[in-house]
């Protein structure tokens, strides 16, 4: 048995043990459990993101179906940590529900600023007997709800789950059909492959070859993360020593160096939106990264490339290793309606509603939603997401307390000032090992 | 008849104290702050005083010193321009022209515009691809131009967005001191036999000088002050070239969480605004003035 598969039975039958215990109590129809809180007005915090746009959409279902009301907060997702800890820190807050980024997690768990999950779905008069925890896709529910652990963020003993992964997502490789096929091209799987494919495409398709991110901080190290794991590097060692000036790390900036000198216009600027921008309208023919395009590439509206887009696994390195990441929800210890801020998380991460805001646009969080019929003839290239579930990297990037000053105020300037040839690859990552580490240090890591 | 010194404390008193309130509690604030290693989120109770640590921490960091030399630079740049361009705007619509109520409603709409819109309808005009900046320039047969993914070009872009934004700003205090500038001291310039330029350079614009000063004070704080923009527009990016010194203390107290820190960097932001202000208001003070 490989670490990875060890490492989801573990959760599994953990998730079974904590949750599953609770099953038997459990039998309180559906109209009992929400008829103490009807009437009660639940303040969930979201994000401007298609999946929360696809959200709210069910939300007057919610209240329909259960008497409680929702108070929806939305903000521009650069600003809603700032908000969600001033919000947290009050003695009572205004969000009974908060949707965080997976890297926030260890840092509200350390603040203590979030309540664990377990003591809802072990009350009887609060859990869904039919909520089948075993059906969430299970490195989601890691990497997104795990908190603890020997690393911290990861599965393991003493984990503790804080929340459920709802816009959740891994990365896949997006390609322009059409143009491979006048190209005569082969859909890369290897990172050589890759590379060749890059210049090609840059030579002969007359556009960029792949898109990405590249903007100054969490985006262009976000985009090195991408080629960083599946060619066999990681942040940091076991020891939590730096070790992305390796050749790893070297080889994966001069990667994502090449891939700007091939793809379209402006990278070292573009964030998520201009590169997923740059691919549904025409000016690139390889996409690598989330797979919540999948919403808007066959949308008319947004999209110049409908009909033409097909997708594959993120290619393979000496490793495949897929990205872990995105949202999830949370309920904030100070929290006024907390247990109806539970029920609204309940209902959402249900089996039918996950399947009703995929419908919409959302991205899937159950193994029942990524294989219903339904839903794969509206979205065939679930087939192709649920393969690339299976090298999903729940260590992607350290998601420590401390990992987005990391990301944002080291890494992301020193990578990007590599992306615009201020500095060489090896000079730019050589040149962070220092304020890293003592930044590490400064955490209490003994490095 | 001479007030007494109740009466003028009694007509003086709430202002000082709503202004001591709103002014001087968030600097006294910042400064106590600047002592402390205290996380957002977690309970002041936490807090641990480091004394000057943080002051330390800052003053040995090259990227406050990066941000700082930036500021200057762009302060010195948008501001310099802005005054030029909005002195020539207002003089040049001073006159009654036709329609001059509709330029003058055109010019300072850019001002009104939230600073986010701003940096957002900017970002898309400098957009690589499908910028209208580099359509414009297409049609001069100039090739497309990658302004955020340069640090120059970056600098550039965020140097146009406030020029845009606050030109106007300078345009309405220059057009309405020029409105009270005394005609008949222009008329005896006139027969002295001032040519337009020598009335612009050695009547007019000494005439306004004071209103100029208080310009030139305003917007330099605010060049100083001005965050959003440049969040949206290149998140100080590409590295580290377009990161004033708001910015930085942003990043520093709400993605690094060192709130002490960054209360440091303010203090020292605080220095440098109060000095140029300074120097501003040497070139003429109105307040010594009317003393």
């Amino acid at each position: 048995m490989n670490p990875s598969s060890s490492r989801r039975t573990a959760l599994k039958a953990g998730a079974i043990t904590v949750f599953g215990a609770a099953l038997p109590f459990s039998g309180a129809h559906a109209q009992s459990r929400y008829a103490k809180y009807a009437g009660q007005t639940v303040t969930i915090n979201i994000p401007a993101h298609p999946h929360y746009d696809a959200m709210v959409k069910l939300i007057p279902e919610f209240t329909k179906e259960t008497g409680i009301k929702v108070e929806i907060d939305k903000l521009a997702i650069g600003r809603l940590k700032e908000k969600q800890l001033l919000e947290m820190a009050k003695p009572q807050g205004d969000y009974d529900l908060a949707c965080y980024i997976v890297m926030w997690k260890g840092e509200y768990v350390a603040k203590n600023l979030v309540q664990p999950l377990e003591p809802f779905f072990a009350n009887p008069a609060l859990a869904d007997p039919g909520y089948d925890m075993k059906d969430i896709i299970p490195i989601y529910l890691e990497n997104l709800g795990l908190v603890g652990g020997p690393k911290g963020y990861l599965a393991g003993t003493g984990a503790k789950l804080y929340g459920m992964p709802y816009g959740a997502e891994t990365s896949v490789l997006a390609y322009r059909r059409d143009i491979f096929a006048k190209l005569n091209l082969k859909v890369p799987e290897t990172y050589e492959e890759f590379g060749k494919t890059l210049r090609v495409l840059k030579d002969q398709s007359g556009i960029g070859a792949l898109t990405s991110r590249g903007q100054a901080g969490h985006q262009c190290v976000h985009a090195w993360l991408l080629h960083l794991n599946p060619l066999g590097g990681s942040v940091f060692d076991d020891q939590w020593r730096p070790r992305f000036n390796d050749a790893t790390g070297v080889a994966a900036l001069k990667f994502l160096q090449e891939v700007v000198a091939t793809g379209p216009a402006g990278i070292p600027g573009f964030g998520q939106g201009e590169a997923n921008t740059a691919f549904l309208q025409g000016q690139a023919a390889m996409y690598l990264d989330s797979t919540s395009l999948a919403g808007v590439v066959n949308d008319p509206a947004r999209s110049k490339v409908v009909g033409n887009v097909s997708w594959a696994l993120h290619p393979k390195g000496v490793r495949r290793a897929s990205q872990s990441g995105g949202l999830g929800l949370t309920i904030p210890k100070n929290a006024r309606h907390a247990d109806a801020g539970f029920l609204l998380m309940q209902w959402l991460t249900s089996k039918p509603q996950d399947k009703a805001v995929t419908r919409l646009g959302g991205a899937p969080m159950r193994n029942s939603t990524m294989s219903d019929a339904d839903i794969v003839r509206q979205y065939p290239e679930f087939i192709v997401f649920k393969e690339a579930l299976k090298y999903s990297n729940p260590d992607w990037r350290p998601i420590i307390p401390v990992w987005d000053r990391i990301n944002v105020q080291a890494l992301g300037v020193g990578i990007s000032e590599a992306l615009t040839g201020k500095k060489s690859a090896e000079d730019a990552l050589n040149g962070l090992v220092a304020p890293v580490t003592a930044i590490m240090r400064e955490a209490g890591y003994k490095v | 008849m001479r007030a007494s010194r109740w009466t003028v404390a009694g007509y003086i008193g709430p202002a000082v104290l709503v202004m001591a309130a709103a002014c001087l509690y968030p600097v006294l604030t910042a400064f106590q702050l600047a002592g402390f290693r205290w996380d957002m989120g977690t309970p002041w109770s936490s807090a641990v005083w480091v004394g000057w640590d943080n002051f330390r921490a800052a003053a040995g960091n090259p990227q406050v010193w990066q941000s700082l030399w930036v500021t200057l630079l762009f302060a010195a740049v948008c501001v310099t321009a802005e005054m030029l361009l909005g002195i020539a705007l207002a003089l040049a619509l001073e006159h009654p022209v036709r329609g001059m109520a509709v330029f003058r409603t055109i010019f300072i709409l850019p001002m009104m515009i939230a600073p986010i819109a701003v940096g957002l309808a900017w970002r898309y005009m400098f957009d690589a691809q499908f910028g209208l900046i580099n359509a414009l320039l297409g049609l001069a047969g100039i090739e497309p131009l990658t302004w955020l993914a340069d640090p120059t070009l970056a600098f550039v872009a965020i140097v146009v967005a406030d020029i845009w934004q606050w030109t106007p700003f300078v345009f309405i205090m220059m057009l309405a001191a020029l409105a009270g500038v005394d005609g008949s001291v222009l008329e005896a310039a006139r027969i002295d036999g001032a040519r337009w330029w020598q009335q612009i350079l050695l009547v007019k614009l000494p005439m306004v000088m004071h209103v100029i000063a208080i310009t030139l004070m305003m917007r330099l704080i605010d060049a100083f002050r001005v965050l959003e923009v440049i969040y949206v527009l290149t998140f100080g990016g590409p590295g580290n070239s377009t990161e004033i010194l708001a910015l930085h203390i942003y990043k520093t107290a709400f993605i690094g969480q060192q709130l002490g820190v960054a209360a440091a960097v303010s203090v020292l932001l605080l220095v440098v605004v109060a000095a140029l202000s300074w120097g501003a208001l040497r070139l003429s003070d109105p307040l010594k003035d009317s003393a």
